[in-house]
């Protein structure tokens, strides 16, 4: 069994600040996080390993091959991890990263199963699951708030509103895991040093693959262009009720009513 | 040079501090309240590996220096003391005593469960007569065949109330006193004659335990002399420079959150029409707190870089300790006397901080005992040898 899990990295919000009359973006400490999905995908991913074992592949495309994303997933258990480096990857859309991650499963023989974030924290798509999953003619299960292996299917837990759906498909597939399905364990201390250092293994473990070894870049168009970013309209300011309990409850309520659409 | 941490290190900061404000934070209020170790964060450390943070690998360890153990004790002082201390007593002196002096098997045997926080740890060097003046202990230990037979106590033992190893020195020759009569050993709680006598009831460091130890004909297998018979003084004091030096990042941390607190409280607070902010008063303290802050850490990092590159570091460890706790100190009374009744209250953490912070001018060496070694070690240099 091989799972891999896609990495993305994301800027830490906790560093930034918005600012709404300036209309910019300030970045005051530029920290970068695992995006939380891939994070709780890779825990998944794990939680697979210790119950049954399996080959953990983490890959990740960022700008600097000597980015932390990589090293924080070994720290935490994965057994190998592939960067893909070469132009245009790491700022790909969803639709060019799943052609590169298609090319990445052949090269790596196969896979039983790929786990991705279902929703970047930080531009809030979620294509690359279903894209990836549409490249490789898979099939896939969006939103699994737990993802377990049975009989060589897959089960995962969606919720459906308030309720939770038990769904089951054939491997291979592509999950893709909300970033808060899965609690992610802390890195192995051990592990952590040792990837830093390059001992243990850890220096072997890692593989560094150029997009253009792995397929013809020119192939690559994507589907999204960026144009520039704006700053949604400042909102209003609210209004302050006075009056007792109910007369504030009163014009709450109106001022509700005077709101809902149709 | 270069005063930039490595990657490795900002790694280690970042999980210890994930796990500081997921495990710590959210307790060291109820702790404190409830006068309780926590115990369940102690095996948690452990199971991340945080517990063998400088200890070697292949004794269950991270090896990620001292370095490593100080950003740990910094990140752990910055949320909670309580728990900076069950940890430092736990790796700073207790293990560390076997990991400096410890044959192959015991390292094995106990010191690698300990890095690993399966089992706890604490260091039995104070006694009722003998605090400051270390030297005068009287803790008696009689060979008799294969065994040594201890009687006597211990007092201020911190983790001792729950410590699985407890590391010790005894009188083994009175005759020759601390040079050559004193011997180390390494026992287990659980042995008969290891009796925990009573817990302290203390003004601050409430989530921690400080017990007073009671031995009664407690055999000790010959095995477990820790170092050589004779020389367990020397043991002890090698360990305690180690738990100096971090006890100095702890109090980095400390000092760090009521200068963080400090800075928040000052620009949201408002009177006579501007925030505290505003004022020179309120600046002036600021800027003289973050300049302390920078200084302790540059010299509890420097030192820490010194013991991992195997330099001398007796003297600098005794002004981590001194000039930390004294830093921390004034920090907590500033943040006090800036957030005013808000800081007096215990609803707020800074209350705690006051009590915590205390301690630290107090255990591992009083700061007068740490300015002796620091006036000895100087006027050693200059050939005058001064006595306590």
């Amino acid at each position: 069994m091989r799972i891999l899990v896609i990495l993305r990295r994301v800027l830490d919000p906790a560093g930034l600040v918005a600012h709404a009359r300036l209309r910019r973006l300030f970045i005051n400490r530029e920290e970068y996080l695992i995006e939380p999905g891939d994070h709780a995908a890779l825990e998944a991913a794990l939680r697979i390993k210790d119950g049954g074992g399996a080959e953990v592949v983490v890959v990740s495309g960022q700008p600097e091959p000597d980015d932390d994303t990589l090293r924080r997933g070994l720290a935490m258990g994965a057994d190998r991890a592939i960067y893909l480096s070469g132009a245009g990857f790491a700022d790909a859309d969803d639709g060019v990263a799943a052609e590169v991650l298609k090319a990445t499963v052949e090269r790596l023989g196969g896979a039983d199963l790929v786990l991705v974030g279902m929703t970047r924290l930080d531009t809030g798509q979620a294509q690359l699951g279903p894209r990836l999953a549409g490249a490789l003619g898979w099939p896939q299960i969006v939103g699994a708030w737990s993802v377990e292996i049975a009989d060589g299917r897959i089960r995962a837990v969606r919720r459906d509103g308030d309720d939770y759906v038990i769904v089951e498909t054939d491997l291979p597939a592509v999950v893709t895991v909300p970033a808060k399905a899965l609690e992610p364990r802390y890195p192995d201390g051990a592990r952590l040093i040792n990837v830093y250092r390059g001992e243990g293994g850890m220096a072997e473990a890692v593989l560094q693959w150029d997009v253009a070894d792995l397929m013809d870049p020119e192939g690559l168009v994507p589907l999204l262009e960026g144009r520039g970013r704006d700053f949604p309209p400042e909102r209003e300011r609210g209004v302050r009720v006075e009056g007792s309990i109910e007369e504030a409850a009163q014009a709450v309520a109106e001022a509700l009513r005077g709101r809902r659409p149709g | 040079m270069d005063f930039t941490f490595s990657r490795e290190a900002k790694a280690l900061r970042r999980m210890v501090r994930a796990f500081v404000e997921k495990e710590v934070a959210p307790i060291a209020a109820e702790i404190d309240r409830e006068h309780r170790v926590p115990l369940g964060v102690m095996r948690k450390l452990g199971k991340t590996g945080l517990l063998g943070v400088c200890f070697p690998q292949e004794y269950g360890g991270m090896g990620a220096g001292e370095v490593g153990y100080c950003i740990l004790m910094e990140e752990l002082g910055r949320v909670c003391t309580s728990t900076a201390t069950n940890v430092g007593a736990h790796i700073g002196i207790g293990a560390m005593a076997i990991h400096v002096d410890g044959t192959e098997e015991q390292k094995l045997r106990y010191l690698a469960p300990l890095a690993r926080g399966e089992q706890f740890a604490a260091f039995g060097l104070t006694e009722s007569n003998a605090g400051s003046d270390a030297a005068n202990i009287s803790t008696r230990a009689v060979r008799d065949g294969d065994e040594w037979v201890v009687n006597g106590g211990k007092v201020y033992i911190t983790n001792g109330g729950y410590a699985d190893v407890v590391t010790l020195i005894a009188v083994t020759d009175p005759a020759l006193g601390a040079r050559g009569g004193v011997t180390a050993f390494i026992v287990e709680s659980d042995w008969p004659g290891f009796e925990v006598a009573r817990e302290e009831d203390k003004m601050g460091i409430r989530g921690t335990s400080t017990a007073e130890l009671v031995f009664d004909d407690l055999r000790v297998p010959h095995e477990n002399v820790l170092g050589k018979v004779g020389e367990g003084f020397v043991t002890f004091m090698k360990a305690l420079d180690m738990g100096r030096l971090t006890l100095g990042a702890a109090c980095l941390g400390g000092a760090q959150a009521a200068l963080d607190w400090s800075v928040a409280w000052a620009r949201t607070r408002e009177q006579f029409g501007t925030q505290l902010a505003q004022k020179q008063s309120i600046q002036w303290m600021i800027a003289d707190l973050a300049t302390e802050v920078e200084a302790l850490r540059s010299l509890v990092y420097r030192v820490a870089w010194m013991v991992d590159t195997g330099q001398p570091f007796t003297e600098l460890a005794a002004m981590c300790k001194l000039y930390g706790s004294e830093v921390a100190s004034r920090a907590v009374d500033m943040a006090v006397q800036i957030h005013g009744g808000l800081g007096y209250s215990r609803d707020y953490p800074i209350e705690r901080a006051f009590r915590d912070a205390r301690i630290a001018e107090i255990f591992e060496g009083t700061n007068e005992i740490q300015r002796i070694v620091i006036a000895s070690r100087i006027f050693r240099e200059h050939g005058v040898r001064i006595s306590p």
